[in-house]
């Protein structure tokens, strides 16, 4: 049975102490090492930002790429090598900012991969500016007049866009967290949770305590995980009471799963057949 | 008889050009001669001018050429834009007597015999009937070619068009014309195809499995090349969301272990760029194509250029290795695209393959051998060729630079793999000390990646007056050459597709016998003269520079030539 220790890397954190990822870092250890996930089984792809740092603390393979293009190298790995457990750490402004296109997109592919986004509305790494999860009116140094646009919402959007594993997480309900990420990574298909998180330096609205007076998980309430429009109304409720949870699943086939290649096994397995190729070209 | 025609058959896109094009190639490579034949096009699906030209010789060709022997109208504005080229003793033939034209007409009613042939949709056969009458093949080639390219749809198609070839074919059969010539059958001198065609074959004799592309003219074609041979055999092609998309998912399915490419034009390689930095400082084995057109910008998205060579080889910000290839004709593509692929491999460095719209879109006899490797050699680590698996470093310092490549989740090494300058382990680190190793580390490998570089191929490289060219435009500078040499002008030529790194020492050897250097280029600022001067100090006395977005011909070079003597 693995623990949390197995993940461990002595890697120096840089972090800001109260961090929010701490907790999904640590949530994130817990829920792979419950599910028997060796280090060495787990790819982890990033982008950048303070998320994007997750996977160096973390012993597994990882590749850290680019910022807002970890789902694209994600994809390509899982295509690659369709056995990978691959789950992608990223933030609000890498996912939904940088990487907008390629959220949809994945979506669209439904590719079997987990998309966890440390959301905390703000950009920490490059010091303070507005995400595009930020509160409209929310005051940075660099929107000194508050937010002009409206914030995106990911989970409404996800859903609108065919998303088959939609859910919110929080950083201060780590136990939660952890059975969310093990849901999502049990889900065959795209899953994602976007995951509520403080940031102690340039957040000073949304702050840990300001989460936890408000969150709540409508699964106590009866909310039905198979109805979308269910789902899509609470993807919109935000204010006194915020839900966290799974939102919307099911389940249909995923990308790798509908390409008539793979259902032989991996990409990666298959032999290069020197015949084969040659009878093309012969054949004009 | 010596025969060296061209045909030229144009009309309206949506009419069918393309598909004579393709007719009279295929017939031509049954009756054992050489062909190549261009296929000009506007960014429009209906209407328009394009017209496919193809030279047709016993003897082996590397160009197209200006003159038209035989001028194919299926529209007056065929006639008018090129009875111009039109040779002493050739003729146009056209559905109609163009009355404005000044040149001899053979008018066939195309759509009218299309009609009795079954449909009007059929007037680009007939058109391709009458043409190989006039040229004296018999009829038995086509009825062939045709079989084999409509037999396996509805029968009714293929008898349509064979009606519709037979109905073009004898209303001119009793016609005489001067570049008549006798056809023999076969032996068939090489496999017809197009750069595209060579590029996406060369993938697949590298083992690629998966390309990731945006749709993109000139480079789409490689594309369609491989989703069509790939029902088959295990590959996956995906369209991405954009180029951007498209290199990273190579990215990742390379990290993986699987052989990956993209291809794209110069647009979209911008959008790569950060990409393919990517790929240089993670390590990453990929292949992007870059089949040029004319910019910036949108530029002219059906022409031809080459312009982007100083961009590819500096493409992306700061420095790290890389190789690029322009190969010179479809049997070196073929085997560029394999040594892309194996080089990066071996070397762990992104590769680039550099073609254009000219090169990718026309068609040509690969008179060189295409043939698969018996096997593909890997170079990838697994945990039995490790010391120490367990504490593996991706980016382990070696004296080559190159490091022990394993593949994430195929054994005990754990790979940890950064876009952020790293830690041979993988880690990100700031440490200057570790920056400029690994920066050096890369760079290492930048020696043996030269060595990899073939120099020019040399064509009288002693003589009096040497045209320096790179990657598709070799043909016409050496049929350019030719040309001269009959005229008693003492040229040759170099030419080279081997360009990053470049093969500094063996292009300075190969051009130490000449007098006067002049390069060769479809660009305004000839970068390949001032790559030539960066690297190994020669300067040229200039350059012969087109850049209106249409293909070489050895003619351009002829008419430019006299400055330089």
């Amino acid at each position: 049975m693995l623990t949390k220790e197995d993940f461990f890397c002595d890697f120096e954190n840089k972090w800001c102490p109260g961090c929010g990822n701490f907790q999904i870092l640590d949530a994130m250890k817990e829920a792979f090492a419950e599910i028997n996930l060796s280090p060495e089984k787990l790819l982890i792809v990033s982008g950048i930002g303070q998320a994007g740092k997750t996977p160096h603390f973390f012993k597994c393979n990882f590749f850290h790429g680019l910022h807002g293009r970890a789902l694209p190298v994600a994809t390509g790995a899982k295509i690659a090598n369709h056995d990978l457990t691959v789950v992608v750490s990223t933030g609000d402004g890498d996912c939904y900012g940088e990487g907008g296109n390629h959220f949809i997109s994945a979506i669209r592919r439904n590719i079997d991969i987990t998309l966890l986004v440390h959301n905390n509305k703000v950009y920490g790494l490059t010091k303070g500016q507005a995400s595009p999860t930020s509160d409209i009116g929310f005051h940075t140094k660099m929107q000194p007049h508050g937010v002009i646009a409206e914030s995106f919402n990911p989970l409404t959007a996800a859903l609108a866009f065919g998303a088959g594993f939609v859910a919110r997480g929080f950083s201060g309900d780590k136990a939660h967290l952890n059975q969310l990420i093990q849901k999502a990574i049990a889900h065959k298909g795209f899953s994602m949770i976007d995951i509520m998180q403080p940031c102690v330096s340039f957040n000073s609205v949304n702050t840990h305590a300001w989460y936890k007076k408000r969150a709540y998980d409508p699964a106590d309430e009866d909310h039905d995980t198979g109805d979308i429009d269910a789902a899509t109304a609470l993807s919109r409720k935000w204010g006194d009471r915020i839900p966290i949870g799974v939102f919307y699943q099911k389940e249909s086939s995923s990308y790798t799963d509908r390409i008539h290649h793979l259902d032989a096994g991996p990409l990666i397995d298959f032999a290069y057949e020197k015949n084969r190729v040659q009878q093309l070209i012969d054949n004009g | 008889m010596t025969v060296d025609i061209t045909v030229t058959i144009g009309g309206e896109a949506g009419q069918g050009i393309q598909t004579v094009g393709d007719l009279l190639a295929q017939v031509c490579r049954k009756a054992g001669l050489y062909v190549i034949a261009i296929n000009d096009f506007e960014s429009r699906i209906r209407g328009g001018h394009s017209f496919v030209q193809i030279r047709i010789s016993d003897h082996e060709i590397s160009s197209p050429r200006y003159e038209i022997a035989l001028l194919v109208a299926l529209d007056r504005q065929t006639v008018l834009l090129h009875q111009d080229k039109v040779s002493e003793g050739g003729v146009i033939l056209s559905g109609e007597l163009f009355e404005d034209a000044e040149k001899p007409v053979i008018a066939v009613k195309f759509d009218k015999l299309a009609e009795e042939a079954g449909g009007k949709i059929t007037a680009n056969t007939v058109a391709a009937g009458g043409c190989l009458a006039l040229l004296g093949a018999p009829f038995e080639f086509l009825k062939d070619i045709l079989s084999s390219r409509f037999g396996a749809k509805d029968p009714s198609v293929l008898e349509k068009n064979i009606k519709a070839a037979e109905l073009g074919y004898q209303a001119v059969a009793e016609t005489e014309f001067k570049w008549s010539f006798t056809w023999e059958k076969g032996p068939e001198k090489g496999l017809l195809m197009n750069g595209s065609k060579a590029i996406a074959l060369g993938a697949l004799a590298a083992d690629c499995r998966f390309a990731s592309f945006y749709p993109m003219s000139p480079a789409t074609e490689i594309i369609r090349n491989l989703t069509v041979m790939t029902e088959h055999i295990p590959f996956v092609v995906e369209q991405a969301e954009d180029e951007i998309a498209a290199v990273n998912m190579i990215i990742g399915a390379a990290f993986a272990g699987v052989r990956s490419m993209t291809a794209t034009s110069g647009g979209g390689f911008c959008l790569m760029a950060e990409g393919l930095g990517l790929a240089g400082i993670s390590e990453i084995p990929i292949v992007i194509v870059n089949a040029q057109r004319p910019g910036p910008a949108t530029g002219l998205p059906t022409r031809t250029a080459q312009g982007d060579l100083l961009f590819v080889i500096n493409a992306a910000q700061d420095e790290f290795p890389r190789f690029v290839f322009a190969p010179r004709n479809v049997s070196e593509a073929f085997h560029d695209t394999i040594r892309a692929f194996e080089l990066s491999e071996k070397y762990q460095a992104p590769a680039i393959i550099l073609t254009d719209q000219f090169f990718n879109d026309s068609v040509f006899l690969a008179t060189g051998q295409v043939i698969a490797p018996s096997s593909v050699p890997r170079f990838i680590a697994a945990d039995a060729d490790l010391d120490d698996p367990e504490n593996y470093h991706r980016f382990a310092f070696t004296e080559s630079g190159v490091s022990p490549r394993a593949l994430p989740c195929r054994g005990k090494a754990i790979v940890k793999s950064s876009g952020n300058e790293h830690l041979e382990d993988g880690h990100i680190s700031e440490d200057k000390s570790n920056r400029t190793r690994m920066v050096d580390k890369r760079n290492a490998k930048i020696e043996a990646m030269t060595e990899e570089m073939s120099g020019p191929e040399e064509y009288f490289e002693d003589a009096e007056i040497l045209l320096i060219g790179w990657g598709s435009s070799a043909g016409a500078i050496k049929e350019a050459v030719d040309l001269l040499r009959d005229k008693d002008i003492d040229a040759g030529c170099l030419t080279f597709s081997d360009i990053w790194p470049f093969p500094a020492e063996k292009a300075f050897a190969a051009t130490g016998k000449a007098k006067k250097c002049v390069t060769v280029e479809l660009n305004s600022t000839a970068q390949f003269k001032r790559l030539l001067r960066q690297q190994t100090g020669i300067n040229c006395a200039g350059s012969i520079l087109k850049y209106d977005g249409r293909p070489l011909f050895p003619q351009d070079i002829i008419e430019e030539i006299d400055r330089f003597l």
